[in-house]
């Protein structure tokens, strides 16, 4: 096998104990700016870019430090999901969903070891996916014109009803808003500003992470303030932690979950502009369609494992288009492209013919760092659970100015701070009316890939707007996402009803 | 009632919306769709969305005390002045009066409150600024 | 930083190049930061980068360059940025290149001209490729823009800027010179940048790509794309030379797109002399030859003074074929 051997002198090149340390080093600083609001995988790796430069790391040990960081900081993500029901960063947060309800079952443990395995399990099958597959699924990646694009979003749209509540006018409402949020800003392609009202701070639109941090964070906090007085004490309650290993039934349970998850999430991961955030929701939105009895959203080990397998699965499958194409599949990936084209490495189909040293190096990396994070993350769960022992009133303190630091160490912006102050009040204006946040985070991250493909789309069709569902592939993604939005609507009532007679059964375990 | 209010208020967003889509300047020169088209279509969706939860509102939510919505706008002003702050009295002042109060008002006593604040920002300083590496405000003093 | 001040003279004095700056010397970048106004894998990407790191290779700079990307606008994002937010920022330089001027010639950046900024330098020059796909039937230049003479519909050009940009606009130029008397119906997709174009062209959903060479070249050598025409008015040196001009092809188009850097306009005078001379020091080095030859840039060397007036020169002769070819009142 050339794969193998080629595979096992990336491992010579990376196994030094200079690399190794790094690579500890990378899992360690990723993890944490994972789990800090507003840190998140793109912006942690960009952190440390000046670190690798100012160590004078030559290209290897730079891509083993800044890849370590990035699938830390995949894993990292879900601490504060699962502890605080604040998604450390974007991809984890549909973590939230059933990872909050976990802990607050006293399964904080059980929820961060088995999200543990799930993100482990996602990115070792990424990886090796990775390795075999990469010239074949560019092809995949090539099937994907701007027609293609248009309905993969819509179809994650069109699946987001049944995800996050019980009422689709509000989740149809949240997702409108996230788009129409997104469209602020300077349009990518006429160059006119939009709903700017000649505010410069507008011109390069809203980041997410601020829309993110102010949405969940703050109103957080906003909804402690509010229930510190009559009925805080029930909220103070002693939250028990219960054990920190999952039991093996658990497992076997989340098994295959998991694995349906990987190959989901790698896919989405691969195709350049889907992202991770876009694996772990189609992950956990797939996931419940299949095997939901109505226990997800409510702290099924399942709606944990399927989004962390999904993310960092798509965190692999990323690195695909990034290494063969020299087209970043993520936010992250664009920053490590941009490592690399200051490494003078230019990313692009002769990349694994010209630099293979590189390549293998940084795919031998890439599992040191996912067994390093399995070692690290498994024993520091009873670790992390201490979190949830911190009383509310020190605790939301400290999440809301570490909120208000990672926005502001990015961005240096006070601008951006009052933003995500007015994301905060209408977060807690939007709990208190029940309208899920996740598509509004959802709605913000895709917007402007979403009018840029159809565009795209039609002005390559002179105008034809039925260009949109002109291709095969086109066509079965808009007949899943009709699927996925008419049949909940249609068999919603059969599906509850049943849901309710299966609830104590599966609750039992 | 709420959901109702909640209803007539997206329809009236989404009326803004169109009418800001509307007023968009067009370039010399535009695509086949141009910028106002898709902004109009989410804002119909917004608009049907608001429609049907105004016909069929859910159960009404437990809204806070007027005391407690003060408090919660309360600490909106105090964020507010926070931002406001930061770039110029420096990270770990502002810092510590942000969390302090947040702090209080959560059911702190006086010095548990600046204990808490106190801890939150050096703490923040040392990994965001000294392990990090991020260039946080830097008030008077460099700090 | 008092302590760095003294290495760095040392350094401008060593190498002898400080002609042009007396009070240079007393000024250092304590952050450099260089905005790149789109995303990594683009030529203003590509710029500031390769031009951070050669920098501080060279110790003239002793810490590296903080390489920010603000995408949006065909570059507008950053330059609002600049003028309204970082005016007076010393530390800061901006990449830049003819589509920058392009937009200003255009009016493009709403409420910005290019006086709001200082033109620092020029670090070379890359000239436009139009390319197809390996398997593509066309082969020349004439063949491609004579079927968008009879079917303007027939062919989809791709390119990394926005509607009405510098990739955009050197189609233009290019079919105007071959007679298509409405060059606005060119059919012309507007992708996030030259990356993403490339890609769309190797999956068919487009029959033409508009770009720089640096943008180009990976995707040559790997034999996925075929360059039609190179936009130089003569063929370039070293291993481009095997691609054919427009020009030699009947075509009297040219469409060379110059990088370099602007600063804020409120930089002081000193840091804008120790600047303009870093970045002259730099292009006079031996290294940044070869990295202009290893990208297939063609020389030009312009700095200070003299760059920003080839800026405002050539923001009058865009301005001028806009008009010509009829996408300006």
């Amino acid at each position: 096998m050339e794969t193998l051997s080629s595979l096992a002198d990336g491992f010579a090149i990376a196994i030094t104990w200079q690399n190794m340390l790094l690579a500890l080093l990378g899992c360690f600083l990723g993890t944490v700016m994972g789990a800090l609001p507003g840190l998140g995988p793109s912006n942690g790796v960009a952190i440390l870019i000046p670190l690798a430069f100012t160590l004078g790391l030559g290209a290897t040990p730079s891509l083993i430090l800044l890849t370590s960081v990035y699938y830390g900081a995949m894993y990292g993500g879900r601490i504060s999901s699962i502890l605080l029901n604040i998604p450390g960063d974007e991809p984890a947060m549909m973590t939230c969903l059933d990872g909050y309800p976990m802990a607050q079952k006293g399964q904080a443990g059980e929820a961060l070891a088995i999200s543990g395995i799930a993100s482990f399990v996602g990115s070792f099958f990424a990886t090796w996916g990775l390795i075999f597959l990469a010239p074949q699924l560019v092809k995949i990646a090539l099937l994907f014109g701007p027609a293609e694009y248009f309905a993969l979003f819509a179809l994650a749209f069109a699946t987001l009803g049944g995800v996050s509540s019980t009422n689709q006018a509000k989740s149809a409402f949240a997702a409108a808003l996230g788009l129409g949020l997104a469209m602020i800003g300077v349009d990518t392609q006429t160059g006119v500003p939009r709903f700017t009202f000649g505010e410069v701070h507008l011109y390069d639109g809203l980041d997410f992470l601020v829309a993110i941090v102010g949405l969940f964070a703050l109103s957080e906090v906003f909804i402690f303030l509010e229930h510190r007085h009559g009925n805080a004490d029930a909220a103070d309650k002693k939250i028990t932690i219960g054990r920190l290993t999952p039991p093996m039934s658990m497992i076997k349970q989340c098994t295959p979950t998991m694995l349906r998850s990987t190959f989901l999430g790698f896919l989405a991961g691969v195709l350049p502009g889907a992202g991770a955030s876009l694996g772990s929701f189609i992950s956990y939105s797939m996931e419940k369609k299949l095997v939901d009895k109505g226990t997800f959203g409510k702290g099924d080990p399942r709606g944990v494992a399927a989004p962390e397998a999904g993310n960092n699965a798509a965190a692999g499958g990323a690195l695909v288009p990034m290494l063969a194409l020299g087209v970043p599949g993520s936010g992250t990936t664009a920053v490590l492209l941009a490592v690399l084209l200051s490494l003078n490495i230019t990313p692009g189909p002769l990349l694994f013919t010209q630099n293979p040293d590189v390549v293998w190096g940084l795919i031998a990396a890439l599992f040191i760092a996912n067994f390093m994070l399995l070692a690290m993350n498994i024993p520091m769960v009873g670790l992390f659970t201490r979190i949830l022992m911190v009383p509310p009133k020190v605790l939301m303190p400290v999440v809301a100015m570490v909120s208000f630091v990672g926005i502001y160490g990015i961005s240096g912006s006070t601008f951006d701070l009052q933003v995500m102050i007015g994301f905060g009040l209408l977060g807690w204006v939007l709990r208190k009316f029940d309208v899920p946040l996740v598509p509004i985070i959802l709605g913000t991250l895709l917007g402007n890939a979403m009018e840029s493909n159809m565009r795209r789309a039609i002005t390559i069709d002179d105008g034809n707007w039925g260009t949109l569902v002109d291709s095969p592939l086109a066509l079965g993604l808009w007949a899943i996402a009709i699927i996925g939005f008419i049949l909940p609507v249609l068999v919603g009532k059969m599906i509850k009803s049943k849901m309710r007679r299966d609830d104590e059964s599966s609750l039992s375990d | 009632m709420s959901d109702r209010i909640f209803g007539v208020v997206g329809l009236l967003l989404a009326a803004f919306y169109i009418w800001a889509a509307l007023i968009i300047e067009e370039s010399f020169l535009s695509d086949a769709v141009g910028p106002k088209a898709f902004p109009i279509i989410i804002a119909c969706v917004l608009a049907l969305a608001s429609i049907v939860i105004a016909l069929k509102p859910d159960p009404e939510p437990v809204w806070p005390s007027l005391g407690r919505l003060a408090e919660i706008l309360a600490a909106a002003v105090v964020m507010f002045l926070y931002s406001m702050l930061l770039p110029e009295i420096g990270f770990i002042f502002a810092t510590i009066f942000a969390a302090s109060y947040l702090a209080w008002r959560l059911g702190s006593t006086f010095i548990g409150s600046v204990l808490t604040g106190v801890g939150t920002s050096v703490g923040i300083y040392v990994i965001f600024h000294l392990v990090l590496g991020l260039s946080l405000a830097r008030g008077p003093f460099g700090f | 930083m008092t302590i760095t001040t003294p290495r760095l003279t040392l350094a401008a004095a060593f190498l002898g190049l400080s002609a042009l700056t007396a009070g240079a010397q007393g000024f250092t970048p304590e952050n450099p930061e260089c905005i790149a106004p789109a995303n990594p894998g683009g030529g203003w990407d590509f710029t500031c980068r390769q031009v951070g790191k050669e920098l501080q290779d060279l110790g003239l700079l002793d810490k590296t360059v903080q390489v920010v990307n603000l995408a949006g606008g065909g570059g507008g994002v950053a330059y609002a940025e600049v003028v309204n937010k970082r005016n007076d920022d010393n530390d800061l330089i901006v990449a830049a290149s003819s589509a920058t001027a392009t937009r200003l010639a255009q009016g493009a950046y709403p409420g910005n001209t290019m006086d709001q900024v200082r033109w620092l330098a020029s670090v070379g020059a890359d000239y436009g490729v139009i390319a197809v796909a390996a398997d593509s039937e066309i082969e020349t230049l004439p063949q491609m823009l004579d079927i968008m003479k009879n079917d303007p519909t027939a062919i989809s050009v791709a390119g990394g800027s926005a509607v009405g940009g510098w990739d955009h606009l050197k189609v233009l130029i290019a079919a105007n010179a071959y007679g298509i008397e409405d060059v606005r119906t060119v059919k012309y997709i507007a992708f996030d940048g030259g990356g993403e174009a490339v890609t769309q062209l190797l999956a068919g959903s487009v029959q033409a790509f508009t770009g720089d060479i640096s943008e180009a070249k990976g995707f040559v050598d790997s034999g996925d794309i075929k360059v039609i025409a190179v936009l130089a008015p003569e063929r370039l040196d070293g291993e481009f030379s095997k691609f054919p001009t427009a020009k030699e092809q009947g075509v009297d188009a040219v469409g060379a797109n110059w990088r370099g850097f602007y600063a804020p306009g409120g930089m002081s005078d000193e840091a804008y002399d120790a600047w303009v001379d870093k970045i002259a020091t730099l292009y006079a080095s031996d290294e940044w030859k070869a990295t202009m030859a290893a990208n297939g840039m063609a020389p030009l060397d312009l700095q200070g003074a003299e760059f920003q007036a080839f800026v405002a020169a050539s923001v009058q002769q865009i301005q001028d074929i806009s008009k010509e070819i009829g996408i300006i009142k």
